[in-house]
């Protein structure tokens, strides 16, 4: 048998219970949760400085998008805006009403889609519902309206623009 | 003359049960209010409110510290207290 004092050195190195090893303590688990506490707070903290000294850039002049008569009502298009790789969507609504989305629903980054004849917009990974006249949540687990774009349409080109919340409603 | 440390330390263990009991829950209600304060400032910075993210931050950081100087009276563990109390007596067992 293998049981001299050679094999129990490293217990010397190690001196610590198997009981102690395996299990945590009250007064650990109270450090543990003061520590999490500190994470929250430092987590908070990097959120108050990153929306006060790092705002996220707004679209900046007008960018054409394509032609009126390539949009077929009840239908969409995606886009990117130069300079930028936010994913977006352009929705021709059947009432002839033309609105511009993130296409990134506000829960988990899913792509959301227009589901033509109902007026609303659909991300299939989680089954959220936002409306496509305002982008704001119908149902399911979004937390947050989808941020818009403002449709300009001029002539027969349509632009978007950032949205001021004032512009008036496009129609085709 | 005993200090608080030493009156903690002699208390009876259902008395130091209850008080490491307290501080948990305490600690346990302090961390989901961080929670919600993070996710709100969080869901209204990303929705361009960010008048929340500030109040949020120090709300959270006055969790945190009540919760620290909170552990100043987390008893000392059961092993310590032994070694404490018995240190007279290991002798007499060899």
């Amino acid at each position: 048998m293998a049981t001299d004092n050679k094999d129990n050195h490293w217990k010397e190195d190690f001196p610590i219970e198997q009981l102690e090893a395996r299990q945590v303590t009250r007064r650990d688990f109270a450090k543990f949760l003061c520590l999490v506490s500190g994470g929250l707070a430092t987590g908070s903290g990097y959120v108050a400085a990153k929306a006060h000294l790092f705002p996220g850039e707004e679209v900046q002049g007008e960018h054409f998008v394509c032609k009126l008569d390539e949009l077929p009502v009840g239908g969409t298009k995606s886009f990117v805006i130069p300079g930028s790789m936010i994913p977006y969507v352009l929705i021709h609504v059947e009432d002839g009403e033309l609105r511009a989305y993130e296409q990134k629903c506000t829960h988990l980054s899913c792509a959301v889609f227009y589901k033509p004849g109902t007026g609303k917009i659909e991300c299939p990974c989680h089954n959220g519902w936002f409306d496509a006249y305002t982008g704001e949540v119908l149902a399911g687990p979004p937390p947050r309206a989808l941020p818009r774009l403002d449709v300009v349409l001029k002539g027969d080109g349509i632009f978007v623009t950032a949205y001021d919340g004032t512009s008036e409603q496009v129609q085709s | 003359m005993s200090t608080f440390r030493e009156g903690q330390n002699q208390a009876h263990p259902n008395k130091s049960n209850t008080l490491i009991l307290a501080l948990i829950v305490i600690l346990m209600i302090n961390v989901s209010i961080q929670i919600w304060l993070l996710y709100t400032a969080l869901n209204n910075a990303l929705a361009q409110n960010k008048d929340i993210a500030i109040p949020a931050f120090l709300a959270s950081i006055f969790l945190f510290l009540i919760g620290f100087f909170w552990l100043y009276y987390l008893p000392a563990g059961a092993k310590k207290r032994k070694v404490k109390q018995n240190v007279n007596f290991t002798d007499t067992y060899h």
